[in-house]
């Protein structure tokens, strides 16, 4: 077996374009996932059972299953339903563009909960009690004091998940879609050299994540203004 | 000088002959192991199909052991390169292709592909002449099978064609029954057995000829072998060509088609 060192360059400026749909994948999914995550957090530190139980049920479903089985079931599996073909949720499931947004916010929704939750836990107890002291009220205390404290503790976590999502983006080839993974499998159709094809691959990933750890850095940096001041 | 040349002789002799006097040859055979009714699994896990009755066959002339690897049909001629088997029998084609990078045995099988689609959808994919009507195609997913002969002859012949890719035909079936592809290209005597003749089938029907275009469907379905394996390619050709004459070929197509397909 040779080893074709220009095929990495020459397969790269076509996989490179499938990255364009895997960066919309993770932005989107990421947005959504997000708000979602604000509303399981909520409700899972509520202290009130009839929403702290929902919120765990969720998130333990979530974490507790393989993304493929969750992109599999919403793709292949919902559309086994005539009902729900025959419904106007299929002009949304028909597409699995749709389909892997859909898996994905659920997914990162329920890991970024948790994450929340611990950064939220994390906000020193003494800092309750200054602001109770100074006459905030319980939602004051949290959006002026909890919340920018517990978004820096989450921060280097989140850019984990983050991370761990766009790989996670991968699995869209297997739904038809041509994403870095599934256009570098198409080009391997065809040449037969899957190591030159995958490096490729890999280098545009790497690329990515570059961005995400830079991002992050960013955002530590700003949010961490009260310590370094 | 005399004695060291023999000396080589003997080690070399011993090198190259002791596996062959000491153990029954093997052969590592790829396949895909889901592609009914040619490789597939039936409901005890054993795999049957045409493809490995006719690599058992090979094997049994041959007076090799056959041992499978099954994996998904796009990582098969990578892994043979790599050495991960000696034989792909996966209804593989015979095409100029693939035959730039691996060898071929003669055909043991016809290779040719055949529209399906929903009768509702009216369809008209060729012209009255039986040539590609391209215009047909503007506005219409396509499904098909990816790294397959109907991947190289949409990319030559139907270039602007929506293609969606799928890992194996069980998905493919899947979407034109979901709705989210239009048309579906597969092997008309497969399409037949695995999808119109059954009840998810109803509804659907082929469209236009048969496709053979050679350059693109090869000769037809071969057993496929690294390069430079040519003692073991000419033995095989051997015996698929007795396989031929002798009738069982004609006996293993008939047991999953009502005709022959070799």
């Amino acid at each position: 077996m040779n080893f074709e060192i220009s095929l990495i360059w020459e397969s790269l400026p076509k996989i490179a374009e499938g990255a364009e749909l895997t960066v919309r994948l993770h932005l989107l999914s990421l947005v959504f996932g997000t708000v979602l995550a604000l509303g399981l957090v909520l409700m899972r530190i509520s202290g009130i059972a009839i929403l702290s139980w929902p919120a765990f049920a969720y998130i333990y479903v979530f974490r507790g299953t393989p993304l493929l089985v969750q992109v599999f079931l919403i793709y292949y599996g919902l559309a086994q339903f005539e009902f729900i073909r025959a419904s106007p949720l299929w002009i949304i499931l028909r597409e699995p563009f749709w389909c892997a947004i859909i898996a994905f916010s659920l997914n990162v929704a329920a890991y970024t909960a948790e994450i929340l939750r611990g950064g939220i836990q994390g906000v020193d107890q003494g800092l309750h009690e200054a602001g109770r002291a100074l006459g905030l009220s319980t939602s004051q205390r949290f959006i002026h004091v909890t919340a920018p404290i517990a978004i820096r503790l989450s921060l280097p976590a989140y850019g984990n998940e983050m991370i761990s999502l766009m790989k996670g983006t991968a699995l869209v080839s297997l739904i038809t879609m041509y994403d870095i993974t599934g256009v570098a499998r198409t080009i391997m159709a065809r040449t037969f050299a899957p190591y030159e094809i995958f490096i490729s691959a890999a280098i545009v990933y790497l690329g990515l994540t570059w961005l995400i750890q830079r991002a992050i850095a960013h955002a530590e940096r700003r949010f961490s203004r009260y310590v370094r001041a | 000088m005399h004695k060291s040349i023999a000396t080589m002789a003997a080690v070399a002799s011993i090198l190259f002959l002791s596996p062959a006097v000491s153990a029954q040859e093997k052969l590592d055979v790829g396949s895909e192991c889901t592609y009914f009714p040619f490789n597939y699994r039936d409901s005890d896990g054993v795999l049957k199909g045409y493809d490995v009755d006719v690599a058992n066959e090979i094997g049994k002339r041959l007076k090799a052991k056959i041992e499978y690897t099954c994996m998904k049909f796009d990582g098969l001629i990578p892994a043979l390169l790599a050495g991960k088997f000696d034989l792909i029998a996966a209804s593989l084609s015979i095409t100029e292709e693939r035959a730039t990078k691996i060898d071929f045995s003669v055909p043991y099988r016809l290779s040719i592909g055949q529209f399906v689609a929903a009768k509702a959808k009216k369809l008209v994919l060729f012209n009255a002449d039986g040539s590609i009507n391209k215009a047909a195609f503007k506005g219409i997913k396509v499904g098909i099978q990816r790294a397959t002969t109907y991947d190289s002859w949409f990319q030559a012949i139907v270039p602007d064609a929506t293609v969606v890719r799928y890992e194996g035909t069980d998905a493919v079936y899947l979407d034109l029954k979901a709705g989210r592809v239009d048309a579906i290209m597969s092997n008309p005597m497969k399409i037949y057995l695995d999808f119109l003749s059954k009840p998810d089938g109803a509804g659907f029907e082929v469209i236009g000829p048969q496709i053979a275009e050679e350059k693109y469907f090869g000769t037809g379905a071969g057993i496929g072998l690294r390069k430079g394996n040519d003692a073991l390619r000419k033995r095989i050709d051997v015996a698929l060509t007795e396989m031929k004459k002798d009738g069982t070929l004609d006996k293993f197509s008939k047991f999953y088609f009502p005709f022959a397909i070799h």
